[in-house]
This record gives C-alpha cells, sequence and structure tokens, in this order.
C-alpha cells in the first residue's frame, strides 16, 4: 500500500521524467505545445509532396500509416479503409507519368465538414481536418462530398485498435495528420518517417505558418501546387513536380 | 467511513476482478473514489471533447490512462481486455445494465504493446511499468 | 358536393390478410437492417467507392412521393379546388406515412443508427442534410396539424391556412431533398441547381401516380366508384407533369452538356456507362416518361386502366431515376488529376465502380415501403378518411 502523498509524488516525477525531462533532453528548438494547453491557429499544419523523390511501386507511407493507425483490413479492398494511397497518374498532354501518395487534403474549406448533418466532421483551429468519431452518425454524406475520396467508412467490427487512433465500425474516418503523434510533440507524421527512412524525403509535414520550417522550406524551392485548384479548397497538402 | 470512501469497489466489498492491476495498489484514483465511481463518464466526456476539438492532452482523465492502470493481468502476465467478463469496466456496466460504447473503438488493452505481455504479475512490476510510461513515441 | 367521411369497411379477411402481409415484410425489413447494422455495412452492396446505395435510393423515392402525394391537398387548400377537397386528408395522410417511412430507411442504414439523438440535437447548419432533419420534422408536424384541422369540425376554419402552409413547406422540403445532391461540388453528376426544380417536378409526377394508385386500390376495397371528373383531371395532371419532367430532364443534360468540364459524365450516363446508361433510357426514360405519355396521350377517354398503368410504370421509371442520379453519380471515377489519366490505384480510382446490391438492402427498402402502405392501412380503419357520398 502506498499512501496518497507518496502516490502523488511518484506521479508528479513520473510526469517530470514523462514530459519535462524529454523536453530539456531534446535539442528541439520550438517549444513544444504542453499537453494541457488547446491547439491554437499559430500553427497551420500542412504537408509537401515532391513527387519527382516519390519512387513508383514503394508502399512505404501506405503501410507506416496503417501500422500507426492499426489499419489493419480484412481482405475486402472494396470495403477496407485507406486513409492514404498511392495513385500513378499520365499526363494527358505529356506522356509524363508522376506516381504519388494520395490522402486528406486538409482543405481550408473542406467541403466533407460543410456537408456533415453532426459538425463531427470538422476542422481543428490549427488545420486538420478530421472525424470527431463520437458524433459521427455514419451517414456518409461526407464521403460523398469529398472530391479526393480520402475518406473511408469503417464496414465492420473493429478489435485491437491502437491506443492512440481509436476507430469502430460505422464511423468516417481520414487522415488526421497523425494528430496524436503531432500534439504529444512529434514534427513529423508516420508516413514522412517512413519515407525518410528509406531516404526519399518525399513526404514534408510542418508549420505553413512557419517560414523557416522544413516544409515552408521545401515549398519555396519546389513551386508546389494543390489538385483541383479551380474547386478553390485552398487545401494544405502541396504537389511538385506532377 | 474510509471502509465506504476507500480502496474498496462495491460499496464495502473488495475489488474482486480477476488478475492484478496497478489501481489495485493505489489509495485513490485520479479524484476521490466516490466522486469518479459515480461521476467518472462526466471526466471522460469532458475530456473526450477537449481532446478531439482542442487537442489537450492530459493524462489525468484520459481513458487511455484509466485502461493502463485499471487493465489487469493474469498469472502468466497477460493484460485482460478491461471490458472483458468480469473485468474492472464491464463488471460494474454489467450490474447496472449500462451499455459501455467507448470501447467499440478505444482500446481496452494497455497503450504499448510490451505492456500487453509482462514477464510475471507481480505487482511491483505492474507498479513500475505503469509509473515509467513515456509518452513519446 | 356533399360528401362524408368514413373508415375502410372491408371484408375482415382481406383486412387482415394485408396487414399481416405488410407487417411481415416490415419485420423483415427490421431483421435485414439489424443484420447489416450487426455485422457492419460490408454485407452490403455498398462500399468505399458507392457510399449510398439501394437504401437510399428507397429513402429519397420514398420522400419524394411524400412531397408529391399532397399535391391533391395543396389544390383543395392552395389552389381552392372544391373537387378534391373530400380526397385531402387522405393526401396529406399518405404523405405523412411516405415521410416516416423514408427517413426510417435513411435512419436504419446510417453507421451509427444508435445514434440518432446525436443527430437530432447536434446540428450543423451549413449543411443541407441537418436543414432537411428540420424539413422532415416540421413537415411532419405541420402535416399533423393540417389533418387534425380537416377531421376536426372545430378548427376546420384553420384548415386552408395551414394547408397553404404545408404546400409552402413541401416545396421547400423538395427543393431541400434535391439539394442534397445539388451542392456537391465534388461529383460532376450534381453539382447543378436544376437538380432542385428537376426533384420538385419528380415528386409532383410520382406523388399523382402514387395517390392515384393508392385511391384504385382503397376504391377496390371500399367498393365505391372514383368519380369521373377525378380521373380526368389526374390524367390532365399526368400529362402535365410528365412533359414538365421531360422539360427538365432534358435542361439539366443539357446545361451539363456545355459545360465542358461535366462532359465525360454525361457522356457516361447518355452512351456507354453500361447498366448505367440502359438504366437511364429504358427504365428513366423509356419506361417511366416515353411510354407513359404514350398511353395517356392515346387515353382520351380517361379509362381507368391505362392510367392504373401508366401510375404504375411512372413509380417504377421514378425508382430507376433515383438510382440513375444516386448510383450513376457515385459510379462515374472522380477527376481528382484534370488533364491526366489515373493508371494506377489501389482505391479504384481509375475504375468505373459497380454496385451490386445486396438482400437485405432490398429488404429494408421493401420493409420501409412497406411500413407507409401500412401506415396508411391502419390509420383509414381506425379514423375516417374515406370520402363516400352523404
Amino acid at each position: 500500500m502506498i499512501n496518497r502523498r507518496k502516490f502523488l509524488v511518484k506521479s508528479a516525477t513520473a510526469l517530470a521524467i514523462t514530459f519535462v525531462v524529454p523536453s530539456i533532453i531534446s535539442n528541439k528548438a520550438h517549444a513544444k505545445k504542453p499537453l494541457a494547453e488547446k491547439v491554437s491557429d499559430k500553427q497551420s499544419w500542412g504537408i509537401h509532396i515532391d513527387t519527382s523523390k516519390c519512387i513508383d511501386g514503394c508502399t512505404a507511407c501506405v503501410d507506416a500509416c496503417n501500422e500507426e493507425n492499426g489499419l489493419t483490413g480484412f481482405g475486402r479492398p472494396e470495403t477496407d479503409s485507406q486513409w492514404i494511397r498511392k495513385v500513378t497518374v499520365k499526363s494527358n498532354t505529356t506522356d509524363k507519368i508522376t506516381t504519388m501518395p494520395l490522402m486528406c487534403q486538409h482543405c481550408e474549406n473542406p467541403p466533407c465538414c460543410d456537408v456533415c448533418p453532426t459538425g463531427a466532421s470538422f476542422k481543428r483551429i490549427d488545420g486538420i481536418v478530421m472525424v470527431n468519431q463520437h458524433t459521427c452518425i455514419g451517414c456518409r454524406y461526407c464521403m460523398m462530398a469529398c472530391p479526393f475520396k480520402a475518406r473511408s467508412f469503417v464496414h465492420e467490427t473493429l478489435t485491437q485498435q491502437n491506443t492512440n487512433a481509436p476507430r469502430g465500425k460505422g464511423c468516417v474516418e481520414s487522415c488526421n495528420l497523425c494528430v496524436n503523434r503531432i500534439d504529444h510533440g512529434s514534427e513529423t507524421t508516420a508516413c514522412e518517417d517512413a519515407c525518410n527512412n528509406l531516404g526519399h524525403s518525399a513526404i514534408t509535414f510542418g508549420d505553413l505558418n512557419d517560414k523557416n520550417s522544413k516544409i515552408s522550406l521545401a515549398m519555396n524551392s519546389n513551386n508546389p501546387r494543390r489538385l483541383r485548384n479551380d474547386l478553390n479548397l485552398d487545401q494544405k497538402v502541396f504537389y511538385s513536380n506532377i | 467511513m474510509a471502509g465506504i470512501l476507500g480502496v474498496e469497489a462495491h460499496d464495502g466489498n473488495p475489488h474482486v476482478s480477476p488478475g492484478k492491476s496497478k489501481a489495485d495498489s493505489q489509495e485513490a484514483c485520479v479524484e476521490p473514489t466516490d466522486l469518479m465511481r459515480k461521476e467518472h463518464y462526466m471526466f471522460l466526456l469532458h475530456q473526450r471533447d477537449e481532446t478531439v476539438i482542442d487537442g489537450v492532452r492530459t493524462k489525468q482523465h484520459s481513458l487511455a490512462n484509466c485502461v493502463d492502470c485499471h487493465v489487469s493481468y493474469d498469472n502468466q502476465g497477460k493484460a485482460i481486455p478491461i471490458n472483458a467478463e468480469g473485468q474492472f469496466c464491464q463488471e460494474c456496466h454489467v450490474k447496472t445494465a449500462t451499455n459501455i460504447t467507448c470501447f467499440s473503438c478505444h482500446a481496452a488493452e494497455p497503450r504499448y504493446p510490451k505492456h500487453k505481455n509482462i514477464t510475471s504479475s507481480s505487482v511491483k512490476e505492474i507498479n513500475e511499468l505503469a509509473n515509467n510510461i513515456t509518452y513519446d513515441k | 358536393m356533399n360528401y362524408t367521411l368514413e373508415k375502410l369497411k372491408t371484408c375482415r379477411y382481406l383486412y387482415w390478410g394485408t396487414f399481416l402481409f405488410l407487417g411481415f415484410l416490415v419485420l423483415l425489413g427490421l431483421a435485414s437492417s439489424a443484420y447489416m447494422e450487426h455485422e457492419g455495412h460490408y454485407v452490403t452492396g455498398m462500399n468505399n467507392q458507392i457510399v449510398w446505395g439501394l437504401p437510399h435510393i428507397f429513402a429519397v423515392t420514398l420522400i419524394v412521393i411524400a412531397s408529391g402525394v399532397l399535391n391533391i391537398a395543396s389544390m383543395s387548400s392552395a389552389f381552392d379546388k372544391k373537387l378534391y377537397k373530400p380526397l385531402a386528408p387522405l393526401s396529406a395522410l399518405f404523405a405523412i406515412a411516405f415521410l416516416v417511412s423514408g427517413l426510417i430507411i435513411l435512419v436504419l442504414d446510417l453507421g451509427r443508427p444508435d445514434r440518432l439523438i446525436v443527430a437530432m440535437t447536434t446540428y450543423n447548419f451549413k449543411s443541407i442534410f441537418a436543414w432537411n432533419i428540420f424539413l422532415y420534422s416540421g413537415f411532419f408536424v405541420i402535416l399533423s396539424i393540417y389533418i387534425w384541422t380537416m377531421l376536426d369540425f372545430n378548427v376546420s376554419k384553420f384548415s386552408s391556412v395551414v394547408g397553404k402552409l404545408a404546400f409552402g413547406w413541401r416545396i421547400i422540403l423538395t427543393t431541400g431533398t434535391g439539394s442534397i445532391f445539388g451542392f456537391l461540388v465534388a461529383r460532376e453528376a450534381y453539382s447543378t441547381a436544376v437538380l432542385a426544380p428537376l426533384f420538385i417536378i419528380m415528386s409532383l409526377l410520382y406523388g399523382t401516380a402514387v395517390f392515384y394508385l393508392l385511391l384504385r386500390i382503397i376504391s377496390k376495397m371500399q367498393n365505391i366508384t372514383i368519380p369521373s371528373e377525378i380521373t380526368v383531371n389526374i390524367r390532365k395532371l399526368i400529362i402535365i407533369f410528365l412533359l414538365a419532367n421531360i422539360y427538365f430532364l432534358i435542361l439539366y443534360h443539357i446545361t451539363n452538356l456545355y459545360i465542358s468540364k461535366q462532359i465525360a459524365i454525361e457522356k457516361f450516363i447518355l452512351l456507354d456507362g453500361g447498366g448505367y446508361t440502359t438504366m437511364f433510357w429504358l427504365g428513366q426514360v423509356g419506361f417511366g416518361l416515353l411510354i407513359p405519355l404514350f398511353f395517356e396521350l392515346t387515353n382520351k377517354d380517361n379509362r381507368d386502366f391505362p392510367l392504373t398503368l401508366t401510375s404504375i410504370m411512372v413509380i417504377v421509371g421514378g425508382f430507376f431515376a433515383v438510382a440513375v442520379i444516386i448510383i450513376g453519380g457515385q459510379a462515374f471515377p472522380l477527376n481528382i488529376f484534370p488533364d491526366h489519366t489515373i493508371i494506377e490505384s489501389s482505391f479504384f480510382d481509375n475504375n468505373i465502380h459497380g454496385y451490386t446490391p445486396s438482400i437485405y438492402e432490398f429488404g429494408l427498402g421493401i420493409g420501409g415501403t412497406s411500413l407507409a402502405l401500412i401506415i396508411i392501412l391502419i390509420l383509414i380503419t381506425n379514423l375516417k378518411f374515406i370520402p363516400a357520398k352523404k
């Protein structure tokens, strides 16, 4: 038996070890958001994809996403969830072939959020478009509205979910920019890590508001563009060299 | 008085879930026990909106932390899902005929794979394990 | 015209036979839905490509019909046509029954129907879907009051006002239903405001057809004759609505053909969409519009049989029309990369999506439709809805 005082001391120590020590040890320059603080519009998270570095046939980002979010399929590709997928396109004018990952484009004006009857599909203040699965009723109107087919509906009962990625039957889900990692101070998404680990570095995640962030630097030198710019959705996912 | 408000759940009957959990050895939960008994879902409800909508990731009222601390380990040191029959969440909810929907989406087992199977079920090891949880990937 | 309202006085065996048959289908529908919810939607034909399927075709058709069957009452109250006054309560009753059943199908197909309370309490007012929840529940309330004012002599002086309100509401309601699709910029088949008037005109046509059909059945059961003025008028209405429907359908497709980025989807629906093209030309246009139009134009002496046949064909054609809009619009792959051709994707980005409905979706649809009919049966048996000469 330990008494309350000991418990509190222990808990405080654990908290200190957990949160304070890493932030002292790590050499990350920018301040990590304290866990108790709400996210703000100081950050605007985005992803830049340099398609010239993306390798045909490589699915490291997809595998990493599946691993991170526990997206184990049921061998039924038409109903299994895909948060990120590889797409290969050919230009109709130049015949140039480009391969790239495609996921939720995290629009500034997301059609999925406009149509959601309960507001479960929402844009977080730092720009992440995600589904509040506590209020999602599974009507799938957002899937009808998304121009990028970024969303999946959970078609069957799930078990053994990952703690950091709760998901269940009857709700819609999609890429949330590894929101749990980001909130805990990570500077990379799972897909970016996987891509970097293979040395491809086609995916760059970061804060679009910070002019010195790695994504801002990548964007400066690459002439990035958005998909379906004609829809004026102002996505936060950019592609270069398509 | 202590007997009613103290360690034992179920109005004086000791906690009888099979297996041992870290919570078994704690004197109090994250809030006073009687408050937790009646209002735990309110804390969770409040926290869930703060977490999902505002990105607040504090641990005090986090469901993942409930699971980490209250999950029981069997004699082989294997974590038993917290919503399994007779386990911490399930037992009360069956008695009060209240459906738990949390675990249709949320993990009912500890956070990290290495915590799902530990070498033995000694209380000491469970305690150390739970206290040394780090939340960085 | 002197008339009184009566209960359904059909033979007991016919009543119970119909009741049990419809009740069985309703239970079958409930069982289908329970199975789909328990297993998850993978047991249906719907998937991540075709996200709305057969239940939505049934539901949208029923909701469109719900607004349409109110025609008869609207003509009595909003346009003061005395001829239809005796039929107005029946018309409002049909509207409620079809609305309720359409909505129940929609709800039972949700991924989380247990969260209906969330849908009823948490609104996102930017969503046309959320507005529709208000429009539907408001319509239900207005119709209930309308029926009350028509059946209770003490409040009958309000019936004309409420009737006009119901008329206005149903126009907005069908606009709302059409806009569910019309506001989807992502999909070429949908992003046009013409869908809203198209839905209104569809509702007028299908609703009138359904009303006539049900009136025929009830008059057979009750052993009364439908006055010939009614048949004459309904035939005229159906001809006008058929023509208007053809006009708006042409307008919709011409509009799309003028917008060069929509030409691909038009080509798909009109020419090379396989099953969808067949559904469009044979089901929606041929079976649902042209052949009925031919029947009615040649039916100069207003015979009942061609009108009945026409009504059935119009309803079947209407079902196909909604199917072409809902499934056809989703089957055509999204244009994610303009000026590019997708040559490889794990998520079927480059395929025309196929859809094979499962027996469960069909069961849910049929169950829902039977629910509408059983509501009507129970209410006309227990309350005085059917007009009779004094």
